[in-house]
């Protein structure tokens, strides 16, 4: 007899099991999609990668980088908004072309082509990169971002987003 | 394990007492509509974590209130589902809190010494009433501009005051960015701070005064 009492749950206790899991459900309910909610432009894959016109390669002196820039237009969130895009391109020989970002590669500060120096500085932390964009001295982790490119009836273009 | 933490909490701050006057009152033999206080509690509770996660994407100026709505219902992942319990829970709310309010009126709820808890209950029901006015307002479309402009007006008919009421209410002569951050800032912040106090007034007469009991037939057995 006491026994088989022992075994059976008491109506307390399945009151208790039956609130805590009707609980714990409505609670995954609202936590689930409240974290996907939260996360989700987190997300999102970044801006459609596209081919953006930089302007004529006549521009271009051989050996020299030359800044070029370009208004874009980008959607970050409910807004789209036009943003400048800053591009130093390099060529040796009017065939090969480099293109890199003037975004350091420390913590996103500008960086400018000084040329009696013959390097890139970055005012933020005095980070140098050469001709090429490798890094020189300071605390600039990778080499400055490039990106890919191509001409097309002697107008240059960059893979971007 | 568990019953160890417990008890080394309720040493040293004393939560079971507070349960206990929550959870294990005694209680009269009571029926389904004595649940609709606590269905509404519930919803209460939707609409503020609903509406918490909505304005982590939605920006009272006029020139983003309705491309950010949008954006959280066609872009951003579960946003139809948060602003759809959000939205729906809204007219959810004003049936339970009036249909709660019946039930108060039919079995006399209201009487000595319940008073208080019914004027309390006068206040929330007007909250309730204000979150709808103000947050129908916020997405800034055709329907919610002009439904305000409508309801402003019907404020501004009040004798006397009827036009510095509607100047108030809408920070102006017209409808304006004025108006659609005030709104803003009274249905995110003045009504749920005034909503809380009064809903914790609310539930503490109803546990210090207790349940009233279903009232008996005249002339049934006492
Ligand atoms: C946000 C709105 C409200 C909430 C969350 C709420 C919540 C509650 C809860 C949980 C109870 C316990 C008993 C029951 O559920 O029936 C209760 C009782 C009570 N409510 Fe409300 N209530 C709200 C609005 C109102 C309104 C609009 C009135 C009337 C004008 C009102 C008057 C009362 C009274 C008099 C009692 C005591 C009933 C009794 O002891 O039998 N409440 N309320
Ligand atoms: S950001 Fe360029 S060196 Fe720090």
């Amino acid at each position: 007899m006491e026994n088989e009492e022992k075994k059976e749950i008491s109506r307390r206790d399945f009151m208790k099991i039956t609130i805590g899991a009707i609980g714990g459900l409505i609670g995954l309910g609202f936590g689930i999609p409240a974290i996907a909610y939260v996360v989700s432009p987190a997300l999102g894959k970044s801006q459609a990668q596209q081919w953006i016109q930089l302007g004529a390669t006549s521009k271009i002196e051989l050996g020299k980088p030359t800044l070029f820039k370009v208004t874009i237009t980008r959607q970050t969130g409910w807004i789209v908004n036009q943003e400048e895009l800053a591009v130093y391109v390099l060529s040796e020989d009017g065939r090969d072309y480099v293109a890199m970002s003037n975004v350091c590669t420390h913590l996103g500060c500008r960086i400018r082509w000084i040329a009696g120096q013959d390097q890139y500085v970055c005012p933020c932390h005095n980070g140098i990169f050469d001709k090429q964009g490798n890094v020189v001295s300071g605390p600039p982790p990778r080499p400055l971002d490039r990106y890919e490119t191509k001409v097309e009836n002697d107008q240059l273009f960059i893979l971007g987003g | 394990m568990l019953t160890r933490f417990a008890n080394w909490l309720d040493e040293r701050i004393g939560w079971r007492p507070v349960w206990d006057a929550i959870f294990l009152r005694k209680m009269p033999k009571v029926n389904w509509f004595y649940t609709l206080g606590s269905a509404t509690l519930f919803v209460a509770v939707n609409q503020a974590i609903t509406g918490i996660l909505l304005t982590i994407y939605y920006v009272p100026t006029p020139d983003h209130a309705y491309d950010s709505v949008q954006y959280i219902t066609t872009q951003v992942t579960g946003g139809w589902l948060i602003r759809g319990l959000h939205h729906w829970g809204a007219s959810v709310m004003v049936v339970l809190v009036v249909l709660h309010m019946l039930r108060v009126i039919f079995y006399g709820a209201y009487k000595y010494p319940r008073e208080v808890t019914w004027l309390t209950g006068v206040v929330l029901l007007l909250l309730v009433i204000g979150f709808g006015f103000t947050g129908y307002l916020l997405p800034w479309d055709q329907k919610s501009y002009w439904a305000t402009t409508v309801g402003t007006r019907i404020a501004g008919v009040v004798p006397w005051v009827g036009d510095w009421i509607l100047r108030i209410m809408r920070g102006g002569e017209d409808l304006s960015a004025v108006t659609l951050a005030r709104f803003f800032g009274a249905h995110v912040w003045v009504l749920p701070a005034t909503l809380m106090l009064l809903v914790g007034i609310h539930l503490y007469l109803v546990i210090r005064n207790g349940i009233s009991e279903i009232p008996k037939k005249e002339g049934g057995k006492q």
